[in-house]
């Protein structure tokens, strides 16, 4: 919970634009008092109030039936037999579909998918206020998907070292794109960049430049 | 199709209530009108075309289920 200070004459006040600026009724907030303002003497030496204010956090519990719900409406309205598994991981909503259908809803190159996590993310963000995450995967399609990912980019680290040439790699989204960073990330040899416009950027695995590793040699004994 | 793309609309607007949604339905291919109110349009397009392309990708999976295509347009 992220408390912020607000000032007024009054604590009165100073809670009152506390509820401004985080736009709900300031009951709702949770709030500590710094200091109790006193008026002074004609406007002179008077104090001011000071309180510390945040936002009361969601109760996590209400967060996953309701995207277990938005994704089950969904499914439903597509005609879609599925049964719609929620985990809360940290700050992320974990739905799992089971299905016997699960071609369809991955779509190529997984499409449909990332269309669908992308949807309930934004209708559930329209409903809470805080930021969710969603993650959402059927039959851990996901899972194999980000592992296969991973091991390409190992392959193609492996060859750029061998070659000492860049290579890029295909358009991919910002999911995709964060495993391949990642994946390689521990390798002092490599450097990985995006590159592109858009939502559909191309990773650059190249090898780190030379005088960076000299340096590394060369550095202070 | 047409209430799967009013659910979806629905749940991104500000103006819930003033979300419609026509289905023309043709022999092979079905249209589909959404229209929304102006300060909405949008969030049912999103940052580059996002979100729309997001619905049509779904749409179209939808519609392959029951061997049609359906196609949306987000109409002013």
């Amino acid at each position: 919970m992220e408390f912020l200070e607000f000032e007024g004459k009054t604590t009165e006040e100073a809670i009152a634009n506390a509820g401004a600026h985080f736009q709900v009724p300031s009951e709702e907030l949770e709030i500590e008092i710094v200091s109790v303002g006193s008026p002074g003497f004609f406007g002179l030496g008077g104090r001011k109030a000071r309180i510390r204010a945040a936002l009361p956090e969601e109760p996590e519990g209400d967060l996953l039936p309701l995207a277990r719900g938005i994704l089950e409406q969904i499914l439903a309205k597509m005609h879609e037999p599925a049964a719609v598994t929620a985990t809360q991981e940290e700050d992320r909503i974990n739905l799992l579909i089971a299905t016997p259908d699960a071609g369809l809803l991955i779509g190529k190159q997984g499409q449909t998918l990332d269309a669908l996590q992308y949807l309930v993310t934004k209708m559930l963000a329209k409903q809470t206020r805080g930021k969710v995450r969603v993650a959402i995967d059927v039959e851990a399609y996901r899972a194999r998907h980000n592992e296969a990912l991973a091991l390409l980019a190992q392959k193609y680290g492996d060859k750029v070292k061998r070659s000492g040439k860049p290579i890029t790699l295909n358009p991919m989204n910002p999911y995709d794109r964060r495993i391949v960073h990642m994946a390689l990330q521990g390798n002092k040899d490599l450097k990985t960049i995006s590159r592109g416009e858009g939502l559909y950027k191309k990773v650059i695995i190249s090898p780190a430049k030379k005088k960076e590793s000299r340096e590394d040699v060369a550095g202070p004994a | 199709m047409k209430e799967l793309v009013k659910f979806i609309a629905q749940s991104l607007v500000d103006n819930p209530e003033q979300v419609q949604v026509n289905e023309i339905e043709g022999e092979q291919t079905s249209v589909i009108e959404l229209r929304v109110a102006k300060e909405d349009l949008g969030k049912v397009i999103g940052k580059q075309g996002r979100t729309a392309r997001a619905m049509r990708t779904i749409l179209s999976a939808a519609s392959t289920k029951i061997r049609k295509r359906a196609v949306l347009e987000i109409l002013e």
